[in-house]
């Protein structure tokens, strides 16, 4: 079939201004907002921050300077390596795949009993209450944990009331704070691909194996865990981008020493005013993150079309 | 038989769990939303000092919160109108091509959901900057206003998530009405209009209001495309980061407020519902009787009602007045050695700062500071002004930050008849 030809029985099935308007709403999605748009990006990171009157002049070449900065730094930098900024993107790497483990642990077996042991009104009661706490704003679920970890929150005066420490414990420095909020924040994106993968698994499955003597983990590790790999990976991956691309819960949470990484990228755009360079990070972590959950995927053999469904 | 204690023993142990699990789900909003009614100017659940309900008269009061509101609703509009366009094509898209590139397409479609939003926010931003730029748009055209470009943003990632509610409405749509209204002669658009739409109207609602939330409570992506406007979360965010207190407390309660009912009168519906298609009666009383979600719904609408009459003629003043003069006295008696008498607070600024070089005394830190600062209301500057911005430069400046903002932002806020709370902004 040709291109001409699809195009026309596309428009004979739907009709002229059906058709049109399919083919004009996904194609401006698809290019203005999705395609151009990254390839502008990586067009913006690939110059020099010139101020605007040598734009388009001679100097306005192509260069790889802002990747060169991320991984060695300034010209003449003793470490040899971009110590601070390498850093940070290490750390917000390996801090958000601890966020991604522990909410899957957190999570696993709430999913797991909405999805084979809780019935009728009970499941539709637990659905509620895990939805609910969703509508409310991001920032605001982030502030509740500044009062709870704070130096006089809740958590503090507790301890200290009940005597078992003297001095205020520094959750907010110790980034304790921001692991809580950060898991907190997206627990429904966890459960809720957990509970649709488990809860297509035939219940015969696993009375057979209680009935052949097998003890409750092995059924978890060689039945559930197994079946509900597709949405392990999909609560996963969502989880993890989210939290590698978390902005506001590191600037409420953060402990004053520990940037993440779309802070520094957020700084290259309102403090250093660097526009290319901050293109050049937020690059840097998408495809990082990407190439991650690529490899994730690979090592667990899953397909990306099965993410989100 | 061992199976049988054992799996007594497990549910207890489940139970336990979940009990834990959503103590974590609602437990910081819960403390939260309390906050908002201690009359301490750092939101706290102890010591607890007086209930009042000025922090909400000041949330109101906030212009700069209103005008993010009202540009977030404009937002929001711009978006429902334009994600759920696009994702109902998407999926109609996607449904007509050949199988074997439906998933690359999907892909694609489904992409801007995992890549971070600050990436689109910045890609948005850069893009529709080179395209102005190669028209020779001057600045402050369209291809530079903060609500354009944020509408747009944010329908590139929202788009998708209403691409997913379609596809799922779809997959139990019978394409076979279609063909049969096709052969009894309806064209096309007729066919669309009358079999498809209808069937996809419950899709659409649910598309609006999943877009309508995201597009609100969008923050990674707005922060970068918003330029020199405002939305609500933005502000809500620049005020949570520059100094916290309590009005954030209280702008929680009207969301938690609003989420509880909201959930509440859906499940109601929803119920009576299954039941009336079970064949069960009609009208009011019948919405009620065996719906205990309709019940639950009544119940805190009543109790909102209830709460609302009462913060009309509630007067903490008096209570205030007198916690302020307990504080002092047991400052006084804690603190003997303090050069001038404590008791006309104005001129004490220094203690509080004292005190944050050492946070850690213990209970008897949170009397000193909660005391020193209703004293320092009637101090006619609006302080919490010009201070935030060396702080913003360190939003995570920790354990003294808070203890110092917590001292000194009161310092504008307990007198109930005190004009600062407008002139702030």
């Amino acid at each position: 079939m040709t291109k001409r030809s699809w195009l026309g029985a596309f428009l004979d099935r739907n009709g002229l201004a059906l058709g049109l308007y399919i083919l004009f709403a996904v194609s401006f999605w698809l290019l203005f907002l999705i395609i151009l748009p990254q390839l502008a990006m990586i067009d913006f990171s690939l110059r020099h921050d010139l101020p605007a009157a040598q734009q388009g002049g001679p100097l306005d070449v192509w260069t790889f300077e802002n990747y060169r900065h991320f991984i060695f730094g300034l010209p003449g930098n003793p470490d040899g390596w971009n110590r601070l900024d390498v850093g940070v993107f290490g750390r917000t790497i390996v801090a958000a795949a601890f966020v991604t483990i522990l909410n899957f642990a957190i999570c696993y077996p709430v999913a797991y009993y909405l999805a084979q042991v809780a019935q009728g009104r009970q499941a539709r009661v637990m659905a509620v209450a895990l939805v609910v706490p969703y509508w409310v704003n991001e920032i605001l679920r982030a502030f509740a944990f500044r009062i709870i970890f704070g130096a006089t929150g809740v958590i503090n005066s507790t301890l200290q009331a009940l005597g078992i420490i003297d001095l205020p414990i520094d959750f907010i420095r110790a980034d304790i704070a921001l692991y809580a909020g950060l898991g907190y924040a997206y627990v429904l994106l966890m459960v809720f691909p957990l509970y649709n993968a488990i809860e297509s698994l035939d219940r015969n499955q696993i009375e057979a194996a209680r009935d052949l003597g097998a003890p409750w983990w092995r059924i978890h590790t060689r039945i559930v865990l197994p079946f509900a790999k597709p949405g392990i990976t999909s609560g996963c991956t969502m989880v993890f981008m989210l939290a590698a691309g978390a902005l506001a819960a590191p600037q409420i949470l953060g402990g004053p020493s520990n940037l993440w990484f779309t802070q520094l990228i957020y700084g290259q755009f309102f403090e250093s005013v660097n526009w290319p360079r901050g293109a050049a990070y937020a690059i840097i972590l998408l495809v990082a993150c990407t190439l991650l959950v690529l490899l994730v995927m690979r090592l667990f053999k899953v397909r990306l079309g099965e993410i989100g469904k | 038989m061992t199976g049988r204690p054992s799996l007594r023993w497990s549910q207890w142990v489940i139970g336990a769990y979940l009990l834990l699990f959503f103590a974590y789900l609602f437990g910081p909003l819960l403390i939260m939303a309390v906050t908002a009614f201690n009359s301490s100017s750092f939101p706290r659940v102890s010591p607890w000092e007086c209930l009042t309900f000025e922090w909400f008269v000041r949330l109101v009061e906030d212009q700069r919160l209103m005008q993010g509101l009202s540009n977030s609703l404009i937002i929001a509009f711009g978006v429902v109108v334009l994600s759920v366009a696009i994702g109902l094509a998407g999926a109609l898209f996607l449904t007509q091509i050949a199988a074997r590139s439906r998933a690359g397409t999907y892909t694609v479609f489904i992409s801007p959901i995992l890549m971070p939003g600050v990436v689109l926010g910045i890609a948005t931003v850069l893009f529709w900057d080179r395209v102005a730029g190669s028209i020779g748009m001057a600045y402050g055209g369209l291809f530079y206003d903060g609500i354009f470009l944020t509408v747009l943003g944010q329908s590139c990632f929202i788009a998708s998530y209403c691409l997913l509610v379609f596809l799922a409405r779809l997959q139990r749509f019978d394409s076979q009405l279609i063909d049969a209204a096709l052969d009894l002669g309806a064209t096309n658009t007729q066919a669309f209009r009358r079999i498809l739409l209808p069937f996809l109207k419950p899709a659409i609602g649910g598309a609006a209001v999943i877009a309508f939330l995201a597009s609100f409570e969008n923050y990674n992506t707005t922060v970068f495309t918003i330029s020199f406007y405002n939305t609500f979360t933005v502000e809500v965010a620049q005020k949570v980061r520059l100094g916290i207190d309590p009005t954030i407390s209280a702008l929680a309660v009207i969301v938690i407020a609003i989420s509880l009912v909201a959930a509440l009168a859906n499940e109601a519906a929803q119920s009576h519902q299954q039941r009336r298609l079970a064949g069960h009666g009609r009208g009011l009383v019948a919405f009620f009787t065996h719906n205990p979600a309709a019940v639950l719904a009544a119940l805190a609408v009543g109790m909102i009602v209830v709460v609302l009459a009462f913060a009309v003629q509630h007067d903490p003043a008096a209570c205030k007045a007198r916690a302020l003069e307990q504080r002092l006295e047991r400052q006084q008696q804690y603190q003997p050695a303090t050069p001038s008498p404590v008791a006309p607070a104005p001129s004490t600024p220094v203690a509080p700062g004292a005190r944050d070089l050492n946070p850690g005394q213990g209970s008897f830190g949170d009397v000193f500071r909660g005391g020193l600062a209703p004293g320092s209301a009637p101090a006619p500057a609006p302080a919490p002004a010009p201070a935030p911005d060396t702080r913003s430069l360190n939003p995570g400046q920790g354990m003294f930050g808070d203890v110092f903002r917590g001292g000194l932002a009161p310092g504008t806020t307990p007198a109930p008849d005190s004009p600062e709370g407008d002139g702030e902004e």
